[in-house]
């Protein structure tokens, strides 16, 4: 069976690529005698994650929570706003480059004002990942509608299709593709803006973590934290890749 | 009162109701014109396409055949003249009109079962009328067997087949065609000739065909209206007097079938 063999070579190769890659970080790391507060070794980070563990799983649960709502919302508002676009031509002249305008804003600089605005807790880091992912995802359902095949649509109107009908039917399956490749890029950055809120200025969290570990230079908690958040984005990314299984008629063009 | 069976039919076209006898005269164009901004895309239109009749609107690509299709379909609105179906000026596409289009319109996330019973689901048919509809469609056109594939899965002919089947569910009296194996090769086409041949004589409906393929039009139909562009017009008009029923060895095998494709290609200014 060559197909199980190249496949048994393939994650053979990435196995052995990483550990090579951890092994020369370990051993590395105490040959050149860097500092642990710079580098500490791969075993130390792994020790201090064990060390730290309740602490890690429980700000871990709170900054997912936080990447999750904020994401939900974006897809709530981001689709109900990516429609309203669609078929107002009026929201298409005033509301969507105002979008496109704010797009383009560095969303990590209004973290300080999502504080002022929503206080150090919760709410303020589900601003932030909300932010993040919104406007993917309005980009992404508008594009999703807008290209729905023009033979599809003259289709539905010599079936003399209702707006309801075909929007269930057509619009709806034919934006679905470009909706899943906006939720691909909107999870990471919703993760990305919780933990920027959390360094900004939190109470708990991940972020928060790393700032604790920072001011009492624990850079093997620091590096511990990372790699936890970087296994979650992970995660939430392979959550989106199987949902867009489901949608398998992407790029199918009959 | 306006008998059906002439060609006057009034310009407003209200208030007539030819539901108690058969039209005769099922698609009848008078005097169309329609223009895009300054592009004038089709002028003086006249044409009558009869019940059960099979005709072709045979002309060069951009002489406004498609857009005579849609007006006809009820898809694009025109400036002036006349366009109307067993009598009545045509507004938006009626149910008992079926369209199918160059390009197949299967819906890629649908089953071939789902794609052909499409029309039947947006007009609501009754549910066991519709699967019955369905499945002798799909026998007709020899899908039964993909009946639960994708179209992606299917060839481009077999495609083609399905997108007929989507116009034939709702069994509309009329069937018109834009180019529907246009973008097939030469083999399937031919093939399909036969099948829409074969489904035709056994259902008898009024048909309007748009096509660039000469040997298509005299093979298939009883009339054919060739059109010239710039503007689109009707410039000449020739009965088929070919014996039906028809069939692919004997009927493209006769000389009159030869004498036929030959004068039509010099009508059209192909060397022949």
């Amino acid at each position: 069976m060559p197909g199980v063999t190249s496949r048994l070579a393939a994650y053979s190769q990435v196995v052995l690529f990483f550990g090579a890659f951890l092994l020369f970080w370990e051993f590395g790391v105490r040959y050149f005698e860097v500092k642990s507060y710079i580098l500490p070794p791969i075993s130390a980070i792994a020790v201090a994650v064990w060390e730290a563990r309740s602490e890690i799983f429980e700000n871990s649960m709170y900054t997912l929570a936080e990447v999750l709502i904020g994401f939900g919302a974006a897809v709530v508002v981001g689709v109900m706003l990516g429609m309203v676009v669609y078929v107002s031509p009026f929201a298409q002249r005033t509301i969507y480059p105002l979008v496109t305008a704010l797009q383009t804003t560095p969303k990590s600089a209004l973290a300080p004002l999502m504080i002022v605005w929503f206080g150090y807790g919760f709410i303020s880091k589900v601003a932030m990942a909300f932010l993040f992912a919104f406007f993917p995802i309005v980009v992404a359902t508008l594009g999703g509608f807008a290209g729905t095949a023009k033979n599809l649509e003259e289709h539905f109107r010599a079936l003399n299709a209702g707006p309801w009908r075909t929007f269930t039917t057509l619009r709806l399956p034919s934006a679905l593709p470009s909706f899943i490749d906006g939720c691909r890029v909107a999870m990471p950055l919703a993760m990305i803006g919780a933990i920027i809120g959390e360094l900004v200025g939190s109470e708990r969290g991940l972020g928060n973590l790393i700032m604790l570990g920072t001011a009492s230079t624990r850079t093997d908690l620091v590096f511990g934290c990372i790699i936890v958040i970087t296994l979650i984005s992970l995660a939430l990314y392979a959550l989106i890749e199987f949902a867009a299984k489901s949608v398998w008629w992407r790029g199918i063009q009959v | 009162m306006v008998s059906t069976a002439t060609a006057e039919v009034p310009k407003s076209g209200k208030g007539l109701n030819v539901a108690a006898e058969p039209a005769v005269n099922h698609i009848e164009a008078q005097g169309l014109n329609k223009t895009f901004g300054s592009f004038k895309a089709l002028e003086d239109i006249d044409f009558t396409i009869n019940n059960q009749e099979f005709v072709s609107v045979l002309g060069p690509s951009g002489c406004g055949k498609s857009t005579l299709l849609r007006i006809v379909a009820g898809l694009i609105p025109y400036e002036s003249g006349s366009a109307t179906i067993k009598g009545e000026k045509v507004r938006a596409p009626r149910p008992d009109v079926g369209v199918v289009f160059q390009t197949n319109n299967m819906l890629p996330w649908l089953t071939v079962r789902r794609n052909v019973e499409l029309g039947a689901r947006i007009r609501n048919m009754p549910a066991d009328a519709r699967d019955a509809a369905v499945d002798k469609i799909l026998d007709v056109l020899s899908l039964t067997k993909f009946a639960d594939a994708h179209p992606h899965q299917l060839s481009g002919g077999m495609r083609q087949r399905a997108s007929i089947g989507q116009a034939l569910v709702l069994d509309p009296q009329i069937l018109l065609m834009d180019e529907p194996f246009g973008a097939l090769d030469a083999l399937t086409r031919d093939k399909l000739n036969v099948e829409l041949l074969r489904i035709w004589q056994e259902s008898r409906k009024t048909v309007m065909l748009i096509t660039h393929s000469i040997a298509e039009a005299v093979f298939l139909s009883d009339r054919v209206l060739v059109m010239a562009d710039r503007p689109g017009k009707i410039v000449e008009e020739v009965t088929i007097d070919l014996p039906r029923p028809r069939n692919a060895a004997t009927t493209r095998a006769m000389p009159k079938f030869g004498e036929y494709v030959a004068y039509l290609g010099k009508v059209m200014g192909v060397a022949s």
